[in-house]
């Protein structure tokens, strides 16, 4: 395939990629007669800040916490959410194409919309703008395994995304004990960045360090999740568990300091170097754990200056 | 192939730091080993093979008492933990640190005579 | 020095990427802990390594390495070529031991891949 042809295959991507493809489906909805108190609950249980209002599948309105809060301050007495919803909601058709969205969440500065749809007019999803992307990628993904030829063009069409001050957003879980398996979301990871334009130094580290992040949650917890966020100028990388935790943190960052069983040494693990490690590939580390509740690192990888710290 | 050569030429040619069992580097050096997975060591180094790794842990003097090897080289800038030492004291096995990684310390060993398995 | 040199002094066989053996290979390691090669080694380095398993492929791809190499005739299972294959690692075995093997690659002119230690 020529570099015309694969440019041009990125963009009918694009336009291929309706909302409903990329959309929640599982959306957490009250109904016009749900008393307030109890959509405060939800609230709270499910941390989500709003949620659409449906009889029998119609969309009514949507709620949110502001509406919320201002009932709160109102001191008011208990009432259905129909009285408190915004009944003119912006929606989108589930077979609009995804870009357009993309557009109105732009024009309109929404950061989320109720999707419908176009014939019934029933509720079937949500979408904000990091699902569009997330959608994308996945699709690229699939779609362009040897694109390297080609970062440029890929890179300045997620440069257009980036420009709208969007970040895009990765979310991974990663599976305690899975020996075999480990790598897989580092390796992921690293494939996207590539496949953004990211500076090859710079994939390096940030795939050195998650992949660091990684074994540690397959080797010390059950499991955890791995959330990356590239920013215009930065990566966050945020590693969280519900593991074990560290006792003591500055034991644990100090280089050779391991509590690795013999097992995992004999894996090629252990060595007390992967926190080091970590802090050496980053320009920002924070490592915080409570025993026995869990183990947050984050991680920050700058985009500009970042090219010092490693020779390559 | 049965080299000559003693831990004490090692230690001044290579300007090797020793950590324990100082007084015990006249030991003739059959060959190198070079792992960092102790299993593996036991398996298959041989008698007086001079041991090359990144294992700190205590571990290690057992196992190189256990197959009586030479002497234990640890690479890369890694200090031996104090237990570590103080088992080698007790077991009388050398322990030598170097800032070099495996691959040149073994390939100046390699210049010196000494070899490997083939 | 390619890797059909490196194959050659080892008395090695390529078991993944074998198409790959024009690469380049100007530095290497040895190492059987993943940490430490993720921590020093520059990238587009040889590692040698005693250790089999899909992690060492995943570090090879994570630290943009340009071929591993297993000792002593070690072999990975299937899988971990495969995985090797999909990722563009070049994989060799050679009968030789760690020891014998970095000290041949040395003496044929082969740097290390380290940058110094701690
Ligand atoms: N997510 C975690 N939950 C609980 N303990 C952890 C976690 N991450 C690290 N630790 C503790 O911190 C120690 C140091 O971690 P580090 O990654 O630096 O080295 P290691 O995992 O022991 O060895 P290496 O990373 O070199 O393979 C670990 O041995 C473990 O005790
Ligand atoms: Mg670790």
């Amino acid at each position: 395939m020529t570099a015309e042809n694969k440019i041009s295959k990125v963009q009918e991507l694009v336009y291929e990629i309706r909302v409903g493809d990329v959309m929640k489906k599982n959306v957490i909805t009250v109904g016009p007669q749900d008393r307030m108190s109890e959509f405060g609950k939800i609230l709270r249980e499910k941390r989500i800040s709003g949620t659409p209002v449906v009889d029998q599948g119609r969309l009514m309105g949507v709620i949110s916490i502001d509406d919320f809060i201002r009932w709160l301050a109102e001191r008011q007495e208990d009432c259905p959410v129909e009285r408190k919803m915004t009944k003119n909601v912006r929606t989108l058709y589930a077979d609009e194409p995804a870009v357009q969205a993309v557009n109105k969440f732009d024009q309109l500065g929404f950061g989320r919309f109720v999707v419908i749809d176009r014939r019934d007019e029933k509720l079937v999803g949500i979408i904000t703008k990091g699902d569009i992307i997330e959608g994308l990628l996945k699709k690229l993904e699939v779609d362009y395994y040897d694109e390297q030829t080609n970062h440029r063009t890929i890179q300045s069409f997620f440069d257009d995304v980036l420009a709208d001050k969007a970040a895009l957003f990765f979310q991974y879980s990663v599976t305690g004990h899975d020996f075999n398996k480990a790598g897989e979301t580092a390796s992921r990871i690293k494939t996207t960045l590539k496949r953004l334009g990211i500076a090859p130094q710079i994939v390096r580290r940030v795939a050195i360090a998650t992949y660091e992040a990684e074994m540690n949650l397959i080797i010390y917890t059950e499991g955890g999740e791995i959330r990356v966020r590239v920013e215009p100028h930065k990566i966050l990388v945020r590693v969280e568990d519900s593991g074990p935790g560290i006792p003591d943190i500055e034991k644990a960052l100090q280089p050779g300091y391991s509590t690795a069983p013999e097992w995992v040494r004999e894996l090629g693990f252990g060595a007390g170097m992967g926190l080091q490690n970590i802090r050496k590939c980053t320009s920002k580390m924070g490592l915080m754990s409570v025993v026995g509740k869990g183990t947050q690192l984050r991680m920050n990888i700058s985009l500009d200056d970042g090219v010092a710290s490693e020779t390559n | 192939m049965g080299s000559q050569v003693k831990l004490t030429e090692l230690v001044r040619g290579l300007k090797l730091s020793v950590r324990s069992a100082d007084g015990d580097l006249e030991r003739e050096v059959t060959g190198g080993y070079a792992s960092d997975l102790l299993s593996d060591v036991l398996a298959n180094s041989e008698p007086g093979n001079l041991w090359i790794t990144l294992q700190i842990h205590k571990n290690i003097v057992a196992v190189a008492s256990m197959k009586d090897l030479a002497g234990i080289i640890l690479v890369n800038g890694r200090e031996p933990e104090q237990d570590t030492i103080e088992k080698a004291e007790a077991e009388n096995i050398a322990i030598m640190v170097t800032e070099m990684p495996t691959f040149e310390l073994v390939g100046r060993l390699y210049g010196l005579g000494i070899t490997g398995t083939k | 020095m390619t890797l059909e040199d490196v194959r050659k002094i080892l008395d090695a066989e390529f078991i993944a990427c074998g198409e790959l053996l024009h690469r380049d290979v100007k530095t290497a390691c040895g190492s059987d802990l993943m940490s430490d090669v993720l921590a020093f080694v520059k990238p587009e380095g040889l590692l040698l390594t005693g250790l089999t398993n899909p992690q060492v492929v995943r570090t090879a791809e994570m630290a943009d390495l340009g071929a591993v190499c297993f000792v002593r005739g070690k072999k990975p299972d299937k899988q971990t070529i495969k995985l090797a294959e999909a990722k563009n690692i070049p994989m060799l075995t050679t009968p030789l031991s760690m020891f014998e093997s970095c000290g041949r690659l040395y003496r044929d002119g082969v740097v290390s891949c380290f940058e110094c230690g701690k």
